[in-house]
Order: C-alpha cells, then sequence, then structure tokens
C-alpha cells in the first residue's frame, strides 16, 4: 500500500502522526531529503564514522610508506636536507589522506546504500523522484491497524495501491 | 541561522516541483538546437588544432615552443595555473557556500561544479606535455620499480602538486557525479524513450530516493564536503610553492599560497558568471538563476577584487620594504615600468580596478555588463600568471642569462585547444546533464512558500 503526498509539510506531518500512534512505513521516497524522516525512520549510518577510520588508517600508511621509501629503501641528499624531511612529508600526507577517504567512502557508500553502476532500480512510485511523497506499507504489518493508517494517509494525501514482491 | 526573507525568493515564477523538474530537464528532453550544433563544430575545430599541436610537440620536441633557458616556463605553466584556478571555482562554490548556509548555491553549484571538473582536466595537459617525454610520465608515480628501486623526491612541489591536482581532479569529479545520481534518476523517471531511460538508468545506478538512500547520501555528501574544503585551500597553495619555494626575485615571497588561493578563487567565479550567464541567454534559466544569484556573485567578485588589489599592493611595498636589490629591481623597474609593463598594467586594471564597478547597482543588473566584466576578470587573472611566470624568469640575478620571451604557434594551439576542449565539454553538460541540481533545489524550493499547503514545514537547520 502507498501513501502518496503533494509536498513535504503533508508527508511529515503524516509521518509524526502514524509514528506516535507505534507505526513506521517500510519505506519512504521523496525527491530530496527530508530530516523529519531521516531522523525518524529506524534506521542510521555510521558512514562519518567510517570516513573517520579510513582517514586515520590511510594518514598512518602514507606517512609511513613516505618514511619507509626516503629513509629506509633508497635513501637520497636532496639539497643537504635530512633524510626524514617530516614537514615535507606533510602535504603529501594530507591530500593522498583526502583522497583515500573520499575512494573509500564511495565504495562504503556504493556497497552500504546498494546503489552501483547499472543496478536497476526498483521503483514504487514512478514521480518519487520527480514529485511526489511516498510512504510504502506492507499490508501484512499493518493488518490490525489498517483503519488508522488510512485514515491518516487520505487526511492530506491519498492511497494508491501496489502489489508488490 | 538562515532566513528565506533575508535575501528574498529563490526560485522565481511559483513553481511546483514538476515544475521545476520538467523546465530543466527540458534541454535533455527537448530536440538539440541547431546552435548548439554549431557551436560544438567550432570547439571541436579548436580542439582538433589543439591535438594537432600537440602532435608536433610530442614527435617534434618542445622546441617548437617558445621556451628558452632562461624562460623555460612559458605559455604552458601560464596556462595551466589559469585552468586550476578556474578549476577552484566548483569546489570554492559547493563547499564554502555549503557551509555559510547559502541556499541560493543550489542553482549554481551544479554548472561551477561541472566547469571545474573539465578545467582541471585541461589543466593537466600542460604540465603533462611539458614534461617533454610524456610516454614516460608514470616515472612520477613512487611505484617499486627496477630503477633501484628509486622513489621520487616527496620533497619536491612539482610531485606536490601532482599529487594534488591528480586529486583534486577525481575527488571534485567524483562529488560532482554523486551529486547528480538522483538527478539522473529523475531523468530515467520522466525520459519517454527507451533509451534514454536504458542509459541514464545506468548512470543513475538505480537511485530510487528511499530513505535509506538519502540517509547514507546525506553522510556522504557531508563527509566529501568536509574534506574537499581542504582541497580548495591546499590545491592552489600548492601550486603557488612550485614558485615560492624557488630563490627567484618576485616569486619567494610568504604571500603566494594564499595570494594563489585567492586568485584562484577569483578567476573561478568570474567564470562561473560567464557560464550562468550564457545558460540563462541560451536555455531560459532566469527563474532558476535569477538576477539576485547573478548579483550575490557581483558581490562577492567586489570583496575578492579588494583582495587581489591589496595583494598587489603588498607584494610592491614588501620589495620595497625588504631592500633587497633583485625584488627592487624586479617590482620598480621589471614588472612596472620594463618590457612586459603592458602585462603587468593589464592585470592590474582587470583584476582590481575594473571589478569595482560593481559597487554601482545599474552595473550588477545589466547582464551583458557583467558578462563583459567576467571575461575582463578572466583576461586580467591569465595576465598575473603571465606577469608571475616570465618576468620573473627572463631577468634572472646574471643579466648575460637575460632572454625575453614570446609564444611559438604551437604553444597558441595548445591553449586554444584547451579551450576548445573547455567549451565542448560545456556543451556536453548543456545538453546531456541536468545542469541545475534538480532535487537541491527542490529542497530549498519550499522556503519559498510561505504556508507549504496547508501545513507549515520546519526549518532544516
Amino acid at each position: 500500500m502507498l501513501g502518496v503526498f503533494n509536498d513535504e509539510a503533508t508527508l511529515v506531518d503524516a509521518f509524526e502522526k502514524l509514528k506516535n500512534k507505534g507505526l513506521t512505513p517500510v519505506e519512504v521516497y521523496t525527491p530530496y531529503p527530508v530530516h523529519e524522516i531521516l531522523e525518524g525512520m529506524p534506521i542510521k549510518t555510521r558512514i562519518t564514522h567510517a570516513a573517520f577510520f579510513f582517514g586515520l588508517f590511510a594518514a598512518i600508511g602514507i606517512l609511513g610508506f613516505l618514511t619507509y621509501a626516503a629513509v629506509y629503501s633508497w635513501p637520497l641528499h636532496y639539497g643537504g636536507k635530512p633524510f626524514n624531511a617530516f614537514p615535507s612529508f606533510i602535504v603529501v600526507t594530507i591530500v593522498a589522506t583526502i583522497l583515500s577517504i573520499t575512494l573509500l567512502t564511495l565504495f562504503t557508500f556504493s556497497a552500504r546504500a546498494n546503489i552501483f553502476p547499472g543496478k536497476k532500480a526498483k521503483i514504487f512510485h514512478e514521480r518519487a523522484t520527480d514529485d511526489k511523497f511516498v510512504m510504502v506499507f506492507d499490508e501484512a504489518d499493518i493488518v490490525k491497524n489498517s483503519e488508522l493508517v488510512k485514515t491518516i494517509l487520505t487526511e492530506h494525501g491519498k492511497i494508491e495501491n501496489k502489489i508488490s514482491d | 541561522m538562515y532566513n528565506s526573507a533575508v535575501r528574498g525568493k529563490l526560485i522565481d515564477g511559483d513553481k511546483s516541483y514538476s515544475q521545476i523538474s520538467k523546465e530543466i530537464l527540458a534541454p535533455i528532453h527537448d530536440k538539440t538546437p541547431l546552435w548548439w550544433y554549431a557551436a560544438m563544430l567550432v570547439s571541436l575545430g579548436m580542439f582538433g588544432f589543439g591535438l594537432y599541436c600537440k602532435y608536433v610537440t610530442i614527435s617534434t620536441g618542445i622546441g617548437t615552443w617558445g621556451v628558452n633557458n632562461s624562460v623555460a616556463w612559458g605559455w604552458a605553466i601560464i596556462n595551466f595555473v589559469w585552468w586550476i584556478g578556474i578549476g577552484h571555482a566548483g569546489t570554492a562554490f559547493s563547499i564554502f557556500l555549503l557551509i555559510l548556509r547559502q541556499k541560493w548555491r543550489t542553482a549554481i553549484n551544479r554548472a561551477a561544479e561541472a566547469m571545474t571538473v573539465v578545467a582541471v582536466f585541461c589543466a593537466s595537459l600542460f604540465p603533462l606535455l611539458h614534461m617533454g617525454r610524456p610516454w614516460l610520465f608514470f616515472y612520477i608515480f613512487p611505484y617499486p620499480n627496477t630503477r633501484g628501486p628509486l622513489w621520487v623526491n616527496f620533497n619536491s612541489p612539482l610531485f606536490w602538486d601532482f599529487v594534488a591536482i591528480s586529486a583534486y581532479l577525481l575527488i571534485s569529479a567524483s562529488f560532482w557525479y554523486f551529486g547528480m545520481v538522483p538527478d539522473f534518476a529523475t531523468v530515467r523517471d520522466t525520459a519517454k524513450s527507451k533509451i534514454k531511460k536504458a542509459v541514464y538508468g545506468f548512470f543513475a545506478f538505480g537511485w530510487t530516493g528511499s530513505s535509506r538512500e538519502w540517509l547514507r547520501f546525506e553522510g556522504l555528501s557531508f563527509v566529501l564536503g568536509g574534506i574537499a574544503a581542504v582541497l580548495v585551500v591546499s590545491v592552489h597553495s600548492i601550486v603557488s610553492t612550485d614558485f615560492a619555494v624557488s630563490v627567484q626575485a618576485g616569486w619567494h615571497t610568504t604571500i603566494f599560497p594564499p595570494y594563489f588561493v585567492i586568485g584562484a578563487i577569483f578567476s573561478g567565479f568570474a567564470m562561473v558568471l560567464t557560464l550562468v550567464i550564457t545558460m540563462r541567454g541560451l536555455y531560459k534559466m532566469n527563474d532558476f538563476i535569477t538576477d539576485r544569484h547573478v548579483d550575490a556573485v557581483c558581490r562577492i567578485l567586489i570583496f575578492i577584487s579588494l583582495i587581489m588589489g591589496t595583494a598587489y599592493m603588498t607584494e610592491i611595498f614588501i620589495a620595497w620594504y625588504s631592500a633587497s636589490d633583485y625584488e627592487n629591481y624586479m617590482f620598480f623597474k621589471n614588472r612596472l615600468f620594463g618590457d612586459y609593463a603592458f602585462q603587468f598594467w593589464a592585470m592590474f586594471t582587470a583584476n582590481a580596478v575594473i571589478p569595482q564597478l560593481f559597487w554601482f547597482k545599474a552595473v550588477r543588473k545589466r547582464m551583458w555588463i557583467v558578462f563583459i566584466i567576467s571575461i575582463i576578470i578572466n583576461i586580467g587573472m591569465w595576465y598575473e600568471r603571465f606577469n608571475i611566470v616570465v618576468t620573473t624568469l627572463s631577468r634572472d640575478y646574471l643579466p648575460a642569462a637575460w632572454a625575453n620571451y614570446s609564444p611559438s604557434w604551437v604553444e597558441i594551439g595548445f591553449f586554444v585547444g584547451t579551450l576548445g576542449m573547455f567549451i565542448a565539454g560545456v556543451l556536453l553538460f548543456f545538453r546531456y546533464i541536468p545542469m541545475i541540481a534538480i532535487s537541491e533545489l527542490k529542497s530549498v524550493a519550499k522556503f519559498d512558500k510561505p504556508n507549504n499547503g496547508q501545513l507549515k514545514a520546519k526549518s532544516h537547520e
């Protein structure tokens, strides 16, 4: 069962009313991120934490590599500077760390959000990426409260049925 | 806290969400206009000429350029720094204005980021070809090799530059691309033709707009935005150290990193203006990129122009204050009144004086004047790089090594080729990519609706 809304305010209103009754939709599809929904849904992301650790390990790894290459593997004199020219390693470390964070976070995002090139989209409502805000309910989950859900949804939005897999 | 009343409406014409998608996607869904093919033909012609000049450079050698032993860095480096500078606007726009909570950025950031990617790509060709033997460019990667292993010099700003530019290109391209994924999904879902659905569907990565996707998308934008902010400052600082760590008069100054970064943002914003005014003219995007958007960019340019003027005068002052004969000669004899005095004064006028016209509202609201000034700034910034590179190199410490420099047709053609590549890239962007970030624009559209249907939406920030 789909609850289809025309704007953000009515969607959020219905979402909060449902939440007060202890009901959450299976999924909400919106054309742009709606923060009340993102905070209200029982999902969370640790992508920022992952990024921090990627950065930490990348920084240590890169600095370690630079020191290994320039001090131990094949030390060379450049204009009388010390082999372990730590301050000038910082620049490369920062930039390469940022690059590592970006790439690794992108792969993490791709894996966790299940988004990758050529993936076939599972579309519930054709216009959810255009101008409709869609809540998806599994009929089986809301058997008891079916009427209540329907009342709240139809207050501002409308109900469309879709037999989904 | 941001209050939309401060800057007035962000989108003109009281549009519904589907109108926003429809109008921005019109260039993708409609028939390609004739001028597009004509412009593409011209830019591909320029690009082709550039390819020929690259062929001459590679097959014959750097001797076909106008550079000599004293002025070993000619147009190649000037154009490299110029393009990189232009390439700063995308990140500066998206990130700094994101941090400053400037919601009006949403209409412009996509174009600025597209410009960044193409400009940085153009820039990276110059050092590559200037290597002389570009087929050995991979020597600059620090990889375990059979020459020792002989590692690269990690103390060299030229190596830092290589790392910074390649990282910047990859990061800005991925930041741009992932921002487009939700919009590609919109294209996919609104497209009529099967091919378009399939192609944009492929690039949309299966995006549906579910809360699970948006949540992680927001996390990703947060991370990428946060760390890319560092790059805005670091990339051009590193480019400036290419000059500043040498012991040449006119280069060996501590002002260089901030001076270069500000200059880069200046030229980048000017190019953004050039681009968005073109978009307004060609695609009637006036409701999204309103006069108020252009006005806001003009105001930023006044401010940056003042910093530029201050930087130019600081350099001159410090040259006098240092009491170094070489610095004194470089600035007071060579730059201000020497063989390249024209370039110096052109730079000063175009960057520090002419943009001050933006103080006048009458100037800011006349698009053709703004357009012309934006072009003048771009030319001025080119002269700035010419001034820095050539005046210093042409007058070394030893008068016996003094040499003047003028570019050969091969160098000019190489530059023309990158201009062609840039225009072609921008044209492809106009035609095949939603040129305004649709989903971001929709998220700010609600601030324009006083009652948003019947209920009041909560502010997000």
